[in-house]
C-alpha cells in the first residue's frame, strides 16, 4: 500500500486528498464526514475583500442613512452596535471547525487591492487557521493596465499578507498567465509557501430570452483537470513552491494524474458536493489502489513521475498545437 | 489612521473599517477641497426665486398653501381655513420639489406599451395615457406620441408615457420593470434614467400639455392589469418614501374607482402621505370629482369605514324612499333610469345614473315643497359609493384588529386594504403581530420568534367575507384581479397588500424581484377566497401560489432585517429560518386542503335578498 502521508506547508497531512474551498464550509457534519472520510485538510471558502466592504457599506446604507432622516421616527431599525458586519463570523466559524475537525483548516482570503483588508491575515491567525489560502482574482478590462502592473498589484499583495502572518500562505491561482513560471518565481519571492492551480469561476452565461447575463454555479467535470495537469508538469522542479491541484478531481486516477504531474495535495470540490462525503472515500481508495498497483510506496516517489522533466515523451507536454501534434504523430510511426 | 477618538470611529466604528475609511476620506477630501467664496458687496444677480407654487395655481393654494409651505403658517388667521374641517384636495400638484437626480425619459421606439412602468411607480410621476390624436395638436415641440397599437379595444388613439420631472423621486422602479430592450444595445431600455437637468424644462411642459388632454372615456379602457394604469389615477406626487411599496396599490385603487370612491385612513405612513398638510396626493378629474378622504384614529379607521358606510346607507335609503314618494309625478324613464342596476364597477351604468341625476335635479327645480328640497340635497348619493378602509399592519393585526374584526363581522358592503409592511413603519420600525418569524425589527431585536398572524385565515373562518392576499410590485394581474372583484363582491372584503418598505433593508429597486422571492418561497401566498363560489360547490379558495419555489433562505437573506439577525447570532437564525419554512410549509399543506374542498351546490339560505340594486 502506498503511504498517504504527505507534508503541506509544513503541515503534517494523512492524506493527499484535501476539501477545497466551497460551501462545505457552512455544513459541519458533511466536514466531519469528509475527515471520517480521511480528507486530509479543510480549506474554508473565501473571505472576501469585495464582501466584506459590500456587507458594511449595505449596513451603512440601508440602516444607518436612515437615521434621524425623518420626521416621525428616529430610525427604522433597533439600535445595533452588537450587530458583526465585518470578518467575525467567518473568524467564529474558523475555531469552530479548528476546534470540531481533528485536521488542519485551511482559511482562505480573497481580494485584489493592497488596502486595510489584508489585516485580515492576522485575524484568522490568531482564530487559529494552520495556514491561509490566498485567492487572487483581477480581471483587467482598462486597455491601459498592462499585465506587468496587475502582476505587480498581485505581487504587493501577496507581501503584504505574508508580512502580516507567521502561517504559511499558499496562492490560489487562475490559469490565465502568459508567463507563469515567471510569475510563480515572484510569487516565491514574495514570501508564498505554496502554490494552488486553478481557481474556477462562477461562468457568466447568457439568458437568451431575456437577453441579459447570468450566473450559475456549474460543478467541475474532469474535462478541466488537463490544464492543471499541464501546468504542474511545467512549474515541478521549477519552482520551490509546493503545489495542489484544484478543479476536476473525480475519480482516484484524476488524483494520481494530478500527483505524478506534480501535486503534493489534490483538492476535491465539486465531487463532494454532488455525491457527498463518501466522495471522498471512493477517491481514496480508488487513488490508493491505482499507486500501489503501480508500486509506488510513498507519495514522494510518485511526485512529478510524469512532468516535464521526468516523462519519457515529455515533449508532448510542450507539443499543445494541433499542427506540431499531427507531425508528432507521423515521426512516431 | 483613524484614532479612537476620532467622531467617524465613534459613529460608524461598529460598522467596520470600511465605512469608518470611507467616512474619513470624505471628510478629509472635503476638507482639502474648501475654498473661498467672496462675498460682494451687493446683490449681483439677476435672477429671482422662483414662486413657491406656481402663478396659475387656484386662489387657496396662493393664499393659505403656499404660506404653509414657506412655513409662514402662523401668519395665517383661523379664518382663513375652511370651517367644517374639510382641505381641498388635489394639491400636491403644486409642490415641485424635483429631488430626482436622474428621472425616466421614454424611448418610444423600443416600447412595447404594457404599462409597467407606470403600475409601478409610487408617486404616480411616470404615467402612461391614450388619447385622440387630434387632442395632441398644438403639443410642445418634444412631446412626442405614438400609435396605441398593443390593445384592440384602443385602436386609433395615440400612446405616451410620460414622466412627471419635478416629482420623481428618482427611484428608478419604473426601469427596473422595463420589459422593452433595444436588441443591439440590450441595456437601453424602452425608458432610461437620464440627468433630470437635462429634461426637466421640456417634460414639465409636455407633463403640462398631457394634463390638458382630454381624457377617454373611462368605459373604452379595458380592465385587464396592463391596461388598468391608463385610467386617469387620482392619487398622486405624495410625500412617500422613494420605492414606496404602498403607494401604487392607492394609486389603483382610485384608478378603479375613481370619483366614486370614500376612504377611511387609519393612521400611520399612509395618513401622512395621503393627507399630510399642506397638501395632498388625492386628487380630481376632469369633472372636478375624487375620491373623498378621511383620516380619525389608527385605532378605529375599520369603525370609521363601517360608519361611514352605514351613514351612507341612511341617506340612499331616503333618497330612494323619497324618489318612491314621487313615483307617480316623475317622468317614467327618469324613475327607471334611477333605480336600474348600477355597480360602482360599471362604467357605462355610471356615467348613465350621473347623467340621470342631473335630470332629476333639472326636474326637481320646476317642483315645490319640503321633500323636493331634501331629494335636491340628496341627490346625488343615488350614484353608487364604494367605501374603502386603508391601513397598515399596526392597524389591522395589532391596534384597529378588534375594530376590523367587528367591520368584516357586520356584513356591511365594506371593503379594508391592508398595506403590510411587517412593522409599523411610520413610526420607525416596531415588531407588529404582521412581522415574519425570524426578522429582527425593534421591540423584536433578536428576531421574531413566533410566526406572522394568518390573518386572511380568520376572515376566511367568517365565510362571508371576500379575502385575498397580493402582492401588485410582482403580481400586478393577479392583485388587480382581486381589487375587483372585492369592489363587485357584495359583502365585506379583506385585502392584504404586501407592501415592500425601507424597514425591510435593501434598496427598493430590487423590490420587484425581492417581492416574487417572498411569493416564490410561500413567506408571502397569494390567493383569493371567494364566498360567491361556495353555492355553486367549488371551494371559495382558490390558490394563486401552489408550489414553494424557491427555499426561505433565498428570500431571507436577502434583507437587512434577517441578516442582522443571521450576522449576530447564526445559529438562532438558522433555528428561526428553519422555523419559518415548516411554518410556510404548515400553512401551504392546510391551504391546499382548504382549497381543495368540496361542496355541494346550494342555495345559500342567509342570503339577504339585496334587490336590484348594488353597490350603493
Amino acid at each position: 500500500m502506498t503511504d498517504l502521508t504527505t507534508q503541506w506547508l509544513g503541515l503534517n497531512l494523512c492524506s493527499p486528498l484535501v476539501v477545497g474551498a466551497s460551501p462545505l464550509t457552512d455544513d459541519l457534519d458533511a466536514l466531519k464526514a469528509c475527515v471520517d472520510a480521511g480528507a486530509g485538510a479543510v480549506v474554508m471558502h473565501s473571505l472576501f475583500e469585495e464582501q466584506l466592504v459590500a456587507e458594511q457599506m449595505a449596513a451603512h446604507r440601508f440602516i444607518d442613512s436612515r437615521i434621524n432622516t425623518d420626521a416621525e421616527a428616529r430610525s427604522f431599525f433597533p439600535e445595533s452596535d452588537v450587530f458583526a458586519m465585518g470578518s467575525s463570523s467567518y473568524l467564529k466559524r474558523l475555531e469552530q471547525l479548528q476546534s470540531s475537525l481533528d485536521v488542519p483548516v485551511i482559511a482562505s482570503l480573497n481580494g485584489i487591492s493592497p488596502g486595510g483588508w489584508t489585516q485580515h491575515a492576522r485575524e484568522l491567525e490568531e482564530a487559529g487557521a494552520s495556514a491561509i489560502e490566498l485567492n487572487l482574482y483581477d480581471l483587467a478590462t482598462d486597455p491601459s493596465d498592462t499585465a506587468i502592473t496587475l502582476e505587480q498589484r498581485q505581487l504587493k499583495v501577496v507581501r503584504s499578507v505574508v508580512q502580516q502572518v507567521s502561517i504559511p500562505v499558499s496562492v490560489k491561482l487562475s490559469p490565465f498567465y502568459s508567463a507563469l513560471p515567471s510569475f510563480v518565481a515572484g510569487l516565491e519571492a514574495a514570501g508564498a509557501h505554496g502554490l494552488v492551480l486553478f481557481n474556477r469561476f462562477y461562468q457568466p452565461d447568457m439568458d437568451l430570452d431575456e437577453l441579459e447575463l447570468s450566473r450559475e454555479v456549474v460543478l467541475s467535470t474532469n474535462a478541466e483537470l488537463p490544464v492543471r495537469l499541464h501546468a504542474m508538469a511545467m512549474l515541478f522542479n521549477r519552482t520551490g513552491l509546493e503545489m495542489a491541484a484544484s478543479g476536476g478531481v473525480h475519480t482516484g486516477d484524476d488524483a494520481a494524474k494530478a500527483i505524478l504531474s506534480g501535486a503534493t495535495v489534490v483538492q476535491v470540490v465539486s465531487a463532494l458536493l454532488a455525491e457527498g462525503p463518501s466522495a471522498l472515500a471512493r477517491i481514496t481508495d480508488e487513488m490508493t489502489q491505482r499507486l500501489s498497483a503501480m508500486g509506488y510506496t510513498s507519495l514522494v516517489e510518485a511526485r512529478g513521475a510524469l512532468s516535464l522533466d521526468n516523462a519519457p515523451n515529455a515533449r508532448t507536454w510542450e507539443r499543445l498545437n494541433y499542427a506540431r501534434l499531427l507531425q508528432g504523430w507521423q515521426s512516431m510511426r | 489612521m483613524p484614532t479612537s477618538r476620532n467622531p467617524s470611529v465613534e459613529t460608524w466604528g461598529r460598522r467596520g473599517p470600511e465605512v469608518v475609511r470611507r467616512n474619513v476620506e470624505a471628510v478629509d477630501s472635503a476638507l482639502a477641497n474648501l475654498h473661498e467664496v467672496t462675498v460682494p458687496d451687493e446683490v449681483t444677480a439677476n435672477r429671482r426665486r422662483p414662486p413657491t407654487v406656481p402663478e396659475d395655481a387656484p386662489d387657496f393654494v396662493q393664499k393659505v398653501t403656499r404660506l404653509l409651505m414657506e412655513g409662514q403658517g402662523d401668519k395665517l388667521p383661523v379664518s382663513a381655513f375652511p370651517i367644517d374641517g374639510t382641505w381641498p384636495t388635489g394639491t400636491s400638484q403644486y409642490e415641485k420639489r424635483s429631488i430626482a437626480q436622474d428621472i425616466p425619459i421614454w424611448e418610444s421606439d423600443l416600447c412595447v406599451q404594457c404599462n409597467f412602468c407606470a403600475m409601478i411607480c409610487p408617486h404616480t410621476a411616470i404615467v402612461s395615457k391614450v388619447f385622440e390624436p387630434e387632442a395632441g395638436k398644438g403639443a410642445p415641440d418634444t412631446f412626442e406620441a405614438v400609435p396605441e397599437t398593443h390593445t384592440p379595444e384602443l385602436v386609433g388613439l395615440d400612446y405616451r408615457i410620460q414622466v412627471a420631472p419635478e416629482d420623481c423621486t428618482g427611484c428608478g422602479l419604473c426601469v427596473e420593470v422595463c420589459p422593452a430592450k433595444d436588441r443591439t444595445q440590450p441595456k437601453r431600455k424602452a425608458i432610461n434614467m437620464r440627468p433630470l437637468e437635462d429634461h426637466r424644462e421640456a417634460e414639465a411642459s409636455n407633463l403640462a400639455f398631457l394634463r390638458s388632454v382630454p381624457d377617454v372615456p373611462r368605459e373604452r379602457i379595458p380592465r385587464d392589469f396592463k391596461s388598468l394604469p391608463l385610467l386617469i389615477p387620482l392619487f398622486e406626487y405624495s410625500g412617500a418614501c422613494a420605492g414606496c411599496g404602498e403607494t401604487p396599490y392607492i394609486r389603483l385603487l382610485t384608478q378603479l374607482l375613481g370619483d366614486r370612491l370614500l376612504l377611511a385612513n387609519a393612521t400611520g405612513c399612509t395618513s401622512i402621505y395621503g393627507g399630510n398638510l399642506p397638501t395632498t396626493p388625492y386628487t380630481v378629474n376632469a369633472d372636478g370629482r375624487g375620491p373623498t378622504w378621511n383620516n380619525s384614529l389608527f385605532e378605529d379607521a375599520a369603525e370609521l369605514g363601517l360608519g361611514m358606510r352605514m351613514g351612507l346607507n341612511k341617506l340612499v335609503g331616503r333618497a330612494r324612499q323619497l324618489l318612491e314618494d314621487m313615483k307617480s309625478n316623475l317622468p317614467a324613464a327618469l324613475y327607471r333610469d334611477l333605480t336600474g342596476p348600477c355597480a360602482t364597477l360599471d362604467e357605462t351604468a355610471m356615467a348613465a345614473r350621473r347623467e340621470a341625476v342631473g335630470r332629476l335635479r333639472d326636474w326637481l327645480a320646476d317642483q315645490q315643497g319640503p321633500e323636493v328640497n331634501e331629494l335636491a340635497s340628496l341627490a346625488d348619493e343615488l350614484c353608487p359609493k364604494s367605501v374603502w378602509v386603508i391601513g397598515g399592519d399596526g392597524w389591522a393585526y395589532d391596534i384597529g384588529y378588534g375594530g376590523l374584526d367587528h367591520a368584516l363581522a357586520s356584513g356591511q358592503n365594506l371593503k379594508l386594504l391592508v398595506l403590510d409592511t411587517e412593522v409599523y413603519s411610520n413610526t420607525g420600525g416596531q415588531q407588529s403581530k404582521a412581522t415574519p418569524m425570524g426578522a429582527v425589527a425593534k421591540f423584536a431585536a433578536a428576531g421574531k420568534e413566533t410566526r406572522k398572524k394568518d390573518l386572511g385565515l380568520l376572515a376566511m373562518s367568517y365565510g362571508h367575507v371576500y379575502v385575498a392576499q397580493i402582492a401588485m410590485q410582482s403580481h400586478s394581474n393577479q392583485a388587480s384581479k382581486a381589487l375587483q372583484e372585492a369592489e363587485n363582491y357584495d359583502g365585506p372584503a379583506l385585502i392584504i397588500a404586501h407592501s415592500p418598505c425601507i424597514a425591510h433593508g435593501y434598496d427598493l429597486l430590487h423590490s420587484p424581484a425581492q417581492q416574487k422571492r417572498a411569493v416564490d418561497s410561500w413567506a408571502w401566498p397569494l390567493y383569493r377566497f371567494d364566498p360567491r363560489r361556495t353555492p355553486e360547490g367549488l371551494p371559495p379558495l382558490q390558490l394563486d401560489s401552489v408550489r414553494q419555489k424557491v427555499p426561505m433562505k433565498a428570500y431571507m437573506q436577502e434583507e437587512a432585517r434577517f441578516r442582522m439577525l443571521e450576522l449576530r447570532d447564526p445559529q438562532r437564525y438558522e433555528q428561526l429560518a428553519a422555523a419559518a419554512s415548516d411554518a410556510a410549509n404548515e400553512q401551504r399543506e392546510l391551504y391546499m386542503q382548504l382549497a381543495g374542498i368540496h361542496f355541494e351546490p346550494h342555495e345559500r339560505l342567509n342570503n339577504p335578498d339585496t334587490g336590484a340594486e348594488h353597490h350603493d
